[in-house]
């Protein structure tokens, strides 16, 4: 069983978003409050992969956060455009932000959709 | 030499069984599927019992949420486009294809074409719908349109196992899945196909079978071992269910170059409309009648060379009185007395899924050499009188064996199969 982070980590997350990622790892939901907590990057890249982790079609034969940044989301990981749309849609919801189709497509890598979610989620802060 | 479509493999997810094995024990032993079920969490409805599909859970839309048997595969590619009996089908196929001596890659290449049914699934394009309301259309699961309507098996089915020849979906509600197989034998006949894949299934959820209450048309007896007796006085509508049957049918000179065992040859199959009613059988059965008719005539044979009849009666007061009054035009008055009975009294009522998943019983009355007694049926209602109702399974070995399905608007199927012996009656 995954065990909820601690009360006092859950202080900026409103409890919808806290269900939305009810199904993801324990330390994957801590990272998502620490990220809300402070801003933390790091912590939010690592709940980016464990959203591409949850939507890739075919499971990776290797942990998506050993994989080069260069990988590939459609050629080397398998995904197809609706479930880039489902990993869009899920991320819009939790992080507030807004991904336009024309955006979405020049995302390709790892690196690439690591780098556009960081300035998205910058964009929302400073506006 | 015409082409002869004929029956290889089977699959079963149903109420009385989730393999072949169990589904003949029930049929023999006469144990239904039925347990107590809470529509809604609503303990005040009168609908008390349901076809239960044991093994599976699909407690919430969300696929992450979903359980099924360890002994399927189900993919998580797959499973994020199937409605739950979308999941049902891939369990059903799995067993079809082994039991036909079959890989998942035989399917593809284009000899073989792919025939479905079922009603969608209400279940998620209702909860797909709310979430789109909710955000005023702003927000929606991507597959929550290839997921929920009505052609979601074949949608599925088709591009999981690269099918490249013939794929439809038939939509005549409860005598869906019996055209998709009447279908089937006609592309196999007319050379068009080698084989077909035919699929029959629904949801079992609360939205699929609980808006027939809306109708009148569901039981209200809270015992699960009388709720659904066919023929009987006190029947008093049907029990719902949900599940997956899938059949492979091929061109008999197919199956015998290949080696594959014939379980039971598809020897005709007929169709006729009641224009009469929406919703409400015809009532002497005149369609239905005229399709059995149709059907022995596509056959050639005649009503005393049938020996068994699974009928569709579903437990209906209306419904029942029609098919036994079709049943005395088309047998009794021609001086023949087939066995009949409706295991609907095991199973429920699968609506989009019965038409298939009777056809399979018949398959098996024939390659197990046994007749499915008449369940639950304590006094015959008089208009049955003259039919033979069987109150428990005979170890007879039928040679040929009538399906008969109806569906809203008057739509009735029926289908003859026949022992795999060609000289038992002229093709």
């Amino acid at each position: 069983m995954q065990s909820a982070p601690t009360s006092s980590a859950k202080t900026n997350v409103p409890d919808s978003k806290a269900a939305a990622i009810r199904h993801l790892p324990a330390d994957v939901q801590t990272a998502f409050h620490q990220f809300e907590a402070d801003g933390n990057v790091a912590a939010l890249d690592r709940v980016i992969l464990a959203i591409l982790k949850d939507y890739i079609p075919r499971p990776s034969e290797k942990p998506l956060d050993a994989l080069p940044g260069e990988t590939r989301l459609m050629d080397d990981l398998g995904f197809d455009s609706l479930a880039i749309t489902e990993v869009v849609f899920f991320t819009e919801d939790l992080l507030g932000i807004s991904i336009a189709n024309e955006e979405i497509i020049q995302v390709r890598s790892l690196d690439d959709l690591r780098g556009f979610v960081r300035r998205k989620v910058a964009a929302r802060k400073a506006g | 030499m015409p082409r002869l479509p004929v029956i290889t493999g089977l699959g079963f997810i149903t109420s009385i069984g989730n393999d072949r094995a169990s589904v003949v024990r029930s049929l023999r032993e006469l144990q239904h599927g039925f347990e107590p079920y809470v529509f809604w969490d609503n303990p005040d409805l009168a609908v008390k019992v349901a076809g239960t599909v044991k093994g599976f859970a699909f407690p919430t839309p969300s696929w992450r949420d979903w359980r099924w048997p360890d002994q399927f595969a189900v993919d998580r590619e797959l499973v994020r486009g199937l409605a739950p009996h979308g999941v049902y089908a891939i369990c059903a196929v799995q067993q079809a294809l082994a039991e036909a001596g079959l890989n998942p890659a035989d399917l593809a290449g284009g000899d073989t074409g792919l025939f479905c049914a079922s009603a969608g699934s209400p279940f998620l394009l209702g909860h797909f719908l709310d979430q789109m309301r909710a955000t005023r259309g702003e927000r929606g699961n991507p597959m929550g349109i290839v997921s929920s309507i009505a052609g979601t098996l074949n949608f599925n089915l088709a591009a999981h196992y690269k099918i490249s020849g013939a794929v439809c979906g038939f939509v005549s509600a409860c005598a869906s899945s019996s055209h998709a197989l009447g279908y089937a034998m006609d592309e196999i006949r007319l050379g068009r196909q080698q084989r077909m894949l035919v699929v029959g299934a629904e949801d079992m959820t609360t939205e699929s079978i609980l808006p027939f209450a809306t109708l009148r048309a569901l039981s209200n007896n809270p015992d699960p071992a009388i709720a659904s007796r066919p023929f009987d006085r006190l029947r008093d509508g049907f029990v719902g269910t949900g599940g997956a049957v899938a059949l492979i049918v091929e061109d008999a000179a197919l199956a015998r170059s290949r080696g594959a065992r014939i379980q039971a040859e598809l020897v005709g199959w007929g169709q006729a409309g009641d224009g009469h009613s929406v919703a409400a059988s015809h009532p002497e059965g005149a369609g239905l009648r005229e399709a059995m008719r149709r059907t022995l005539a596509d056959a050639r044979v005649a009503p005393s060379a049938i020996h068994y009849v699974n009928a569709h009666a579903t437990s209906t007061p209306a419904g029942d009185r029609s098919e036994a009054l079709a049943l005395q035009a088309l047998f009794t008055s021609n001086g023949a007395k087939p066995r009949i009975s409706s295991t609907k009294a095991l199973t429920g009522h699968g609506l989009s899924l019965a038409g298939a998943m009777e056809a399979a019983f018949c398959t098996l009355a024939i390659d197990e050499k046994f007749i499915p007694g008449a369940a639950h049926l304590g006094e015959a209602d008089e208009v049955c009188a003259g039919l033979d109702l069987p109150r428990t399974s005979l170890d007879e070995a039928p040679s040929l064996v009538l399906n008969n399905s109806s569906g809203f608007g008057g739509s009735n199927v029926c289908h003859v199969l026949g022992r795999p012996r060609n000289s038992i009656y002229p093709i």
